[in-house]
């Protein structure tokens, strides 16, 4: 499957850029107090108060297994609804709202064993930059990370 | 000069211009600019002609897509669109001069901006039409021919269905149902009571008009033959049993047929109910007998129905679940934002006045927060009613009179409550009609009146709430519960057991109270899965009985789930709650109390109990935490008959919180039963108490005092 032309909200991990449809986004906050939430893997920060829901908090560095760092000035946390949930997505900065256009996308490139890429959809390639497309359902993947406990737990629906 | 009265001034159709350009012009955004032509839409409705009202309708529709906080999404142009569309829309209907095609003008652009309206789901619902309203609206169109019952079509929806609508129609339905059905029992025991049948009439009638307003033709029929069962058919005969028995089956048809409707958003297949047709024939029949037609009548009534239902409705007032919703949302985010206040230097030690006045406020949000929360309750009413009418029918099948009564039936419980105390209190019911009150004869030759005397007491007490089930039948019999015990190996024979404990077998798995089986025995569910039921809502189940008087059995539920008892505990940096109904004590125990067994499993001795000691820390992978239990404290939990002392750094005090899920985007979490917004805004974690002891003895396999 390859990504779809249209609007992108695009972000930063390091230096690297990635961008999500839009459509998924549903608001962009600040980082807030996060609840860390024992035995749950490394990606899932914890939990905050969304004005009185409570949503919780995947950290997209680690869940791309960069190097972890403290949430910073222009730390943001995105809201994205997946799986009939809000899920909030840590990332270290909110670019830009970008149109790209479908000559722009390609494939994402094999990468080799051991590389995550099922959540690459695409790569959006323009004047100097490139933009990794993400596919947000699948990098919020609800089966995996309801059988993620460390030592098993109890996986249930959620 | 009656084409100048026709016309609409120049001027306000100019205005319409200036709107339509700077609407198209209205950037996403722009929340001013937004709530100024929202200001103007609703300035220009006091311009338009005072007959126009239908094109005001609109107008507001219009300006309800314009609200600034209305939608911050993306959906927003759409919304713009959607009221451009519809103020060009009233542009043209104001200025076109055949009446026959003015409403078509408007009618599709306002559906449209309803329907992309009502599917935002942050959306503010405060101007939301209901059905009822678009009903009125389209009143003016020919009323759909009833359909007869052989020339009935599957049901179906047409496609042009606004499918949002469907939902309200059931929502709506399903009140008028349940209001019915209570006044039809009012009616049985009271013949005369023309207010009851006002009620069940006008339920039938406005089940009808919206039923033909999404075109279902079956419901239209039945719901018309319903009303004029009721209505002429009444005057006529007076109000003789089987109205009453036939215009309940009416009312389950059209119950059936709801949930079929209902279930069809889901994309189940759409159908009649089993039963319908006979329904409906059958009233046709009644109804071509009385050689009535009802819809004059039914015109009539329809300009008194409103006035009638406003009447009723001074004490409550009928709130939409999402704004209700809403507003305790917003109410949370009210919570936090005083936190961050009371939390800023600026209003600390430095400026007391400033900090008084915070800490004034502080306690107004909280009170405003538990209201907010309170506001999710609703009284058992509609379960009681239901109650009612289960015991009449049963009764009624199984050869036996019953008098039922209801006390209490305005107490309150959250409404997730409501629904999961009805299961077993249908049991219940069911028990005491079929194995609890006599046959009538039975009855009498023990002296008592022929009809049993059923009494379904609901009160309030102590943050719970009781409802008892009292009959006058045979009442249990210790002896033949006894045999039965002994039978299925639960009491070894010559066991003393207590009148207490006999009685309380009754919720034994396996063993039923039924001293004959009956045709409503066999349910495959006893008294275990009610008191099993009960436990897991945090409640209790107790029987009394006297052989020859009756049973009672009465069970406490808390007021809601959604608000759990518990101690607030410091781990480290974290925070969890403990639920209070877990916790036994809290000690910091000497050195010498606590030893070792076999160098792993860590023990601790409080009297004359020994404990597994569980370090809450390192279950839960928390860092920094107290590592030395004579340092520290331990809390001793207990989970049916599973106990032990957890490790935490200290009590931070004890407080009712707020259950919410906790698994969303995260899956189901080992020992955490769900989180709670604490008193800072911050997030705390519920633990799961039973959960938590099983993973403590995974941890600590060779450890069994656990187990």
């Amino acid at each position: 499957m390859s990504a779809d032309p249209g609007k992108y909200l695009t972000f930063f991990l390091g230096a690297e850029e990635y961008g999500m449809e839009i459509l998924a986004v549903h608001e962009i906050i600040g980082v807030l107090p996060i609840t860390r939430v024992p035995r749950t893997p490394p990606f899932v920060r914890g939990v905050i108060n969304l004005r009185g829901r409570v949503i919780s908090i995947l950290d997209l560095r680690r869940k791309f297994d960069l190097p972890a760092v403290e949430p910073g000035p222009t730390s943001c946390i995105i809201v994205v609804a997946a799986h009939a949930a809000h899920v909030g997505l840590l990332v270290d900065r909110v670019s830009e709202v970008a149109d790209i256009a479908a000559g722009d996308i390609e494939p994402p490139p094999p990468l080799g064993a051991g590389v995550q890429t099922d959540f690459l959809v695409g790569i959006a390639k323009s004047a100097a930059r490139v933009r990794l497309l993400l596919d947000i359902s699948r990098v919020i993947d609800a089966g995996d990370l309801a059988a993620a406990g460390p030592d098993g737990g109890a996986p249930t629906a959620a | 000069m009656p084409s100048a009265s026709r016309r609409t001034p120049r001027a306000i159709l100019s205005r319409f211009d200036e709107l339509s350009a700077a609407i198209g012009r209205l950037v996403v955004s722009d929340l001013e600019t937004r709530g100024a032509l929202r200001t103007d839409v609703l300035a220009l409705i006091d311009h338009v002609p005072s007959r126009e009202t239908r094109a005001c309708v609109s107008l507001r529709l219009v300006a309800e897509a314009l609200r600034p906080d209305r939608d911050r999404g993306e959906r927003q142009p759409a919304l713009h669109r959607a009221a451009l569309a519809l103020l060009e829309a009233v542009r043209t209907y104001l200025a076109s001069p055949k009446a026959s095609d003015r409403l078509s003008l408007i009618e599709g652009p306002e559906r449209s901006a309803i329907a992309i309206m009502r599917n935002l789901p942050e959306a503010s619902p405060a101007l939301k039409p209901r059905t009822s309203d678009l009903i009125g609206l389209t009143d003016r169109r020919p009323r759909s021919v009833v359909a007869r019952a052989g020339s009935l079509p599957a049901l179906a929806l047409p496609n042009d269905t606004d499918r949002s609508l469907l939902g309200d129609f059931c929502d709506e339905a399903r009140e008028y149902i349940e209001s019915a059905e209570a006044a039809l029992l009012v009616l049985e025991r009271e013949p005369d009571n023309g207010e009851a049948a006002q009620t069940v009439m006008r339920a039938f009638h406005s089940i009808k008009g919206t039923a033909g307003f999404l075109k279902l033709d079956g419901l239209v029929a039945l719901a018309h033959h319903g009303e004029s069962l009721l209505g002429e058919r009444r005057h006529r005969d007076g109000f003789a049993g089987g109205i009453a028995a036939l215009s309940l089956r009416a009312l389950d048809a059209l119950r059936d047929t709801v949930k079929n409707l209902d279930a069809s958003r889901d994309g189940s297949p759409l159908a009649y109910p089993p039963g319908f047709l006979d329904v409906l024939r059958e009233l046709e029949d009644v109804d071509a007998e009385t050689g009535a037609t009802a819809a004059e009548p039914a015109g009539r009534r329809a300009t008194s129905g409103p006035a009638a239902r406003d009447a009723g409705a001074t004490h409550s007032a009928r709130v939409r679940l999402d704004r209700l919703d809403a507003l305790v949302d917003l109410v949370g985010e009210l919570v936090v934002a005083h936190w961050m206040i009371a939390q800023d230097p600026a209003s600390g030690h430095d400026h007391p006045e400033l900090a008084r006045k915070v800490a004034h406020a502080g306690k107004l949000v909280r009170d405003l927060h538990d209201m907010s929360m309170g506001l999710r309750m609703v009284p058992l009413r509609g379960t009681c009613n239901k109650l009612v009418r289960l015991a009449r029918d049963l009764a009624q099948r199984a050869g036996k009179e019953v008098d039922c009564r209801v006390e209490g039936e305005m107490t309150e419980l959250d409404r997730n409550m409501v629904e999961l105390v009805a299961d077993p209190l249908m049991h219940m019911v069911r028990n005491a009609i079929d194995h609890g009150i006599e046959p009538p004869e039975e009855r009498q030759t023990r002296g008592k009146p022929a009809a049993g005397c059923l009494t379904l007491r609901a009160t309030q007490m102590n943050g719970q709430v009781v409802v008892a089930l009292t009959d006058d039948g045979r009442g249990l019999q210790r002896d033949r519960i006894l045999d039965r015990a002994q039978a299925r190996g639960l009491v070894r024979p010559g066991e003393a057991l207590s009148d207490a404990d006999v009685l309380d077998l009754i919720f034994a798995p396996g063993l039923s109270t039924a001293q004959q089986v009956t045709d409503v025995s066999g349910r495959g569910v006893g008294m275990d899965v009610v008191r099993r039921n009960i436990e897991a809502l945090h409640g209790r189940v107790d029987v009394q009985s006297t052989p020859g008087q009756g049973t009672t059995i009465t069970l406490r539920v808390p007021l809601t789930l959604a608000i759990t008892d518990g101690m607030l505990v410091r781990v480290g940096d974290e925070r969890y709650i403990v639920p209070t109904t877990n916790v036994v004590v809290s000690f910091r125990p000497e050195r010498g109390a606590l030893f070792t067994v076999g160098g792993r499993g860590e023990m601790v001795r409080l009297r004359h109990d020994v404990l597994p000691l569980v370090r809450l820390h390192r279950l839960l992978d928390v860092p920094g935490a107290c590592d030395d239990p004579a340092a520290a404290l331990l809390m001793v939990v207990s989970a049916g008959e599973r106990r032990c002392a957890l490790l935490v750094d200290s009590i931070v005090g004890q407080q009712q919180v707020v259950a919410k899920p906790v698994t969303a985007g995260i899956g189901d979490v080992p020992g955490i039963s769900g989180a709670a917004i604490l008193g800072d805004g911050r997030v705390g974690l519920i633990l799961d108490v039973p959960q938590v002891l099983e993973l403590a003895r995974r941890a600590q396999p060779n450890t069994q005092a656990v187990a």
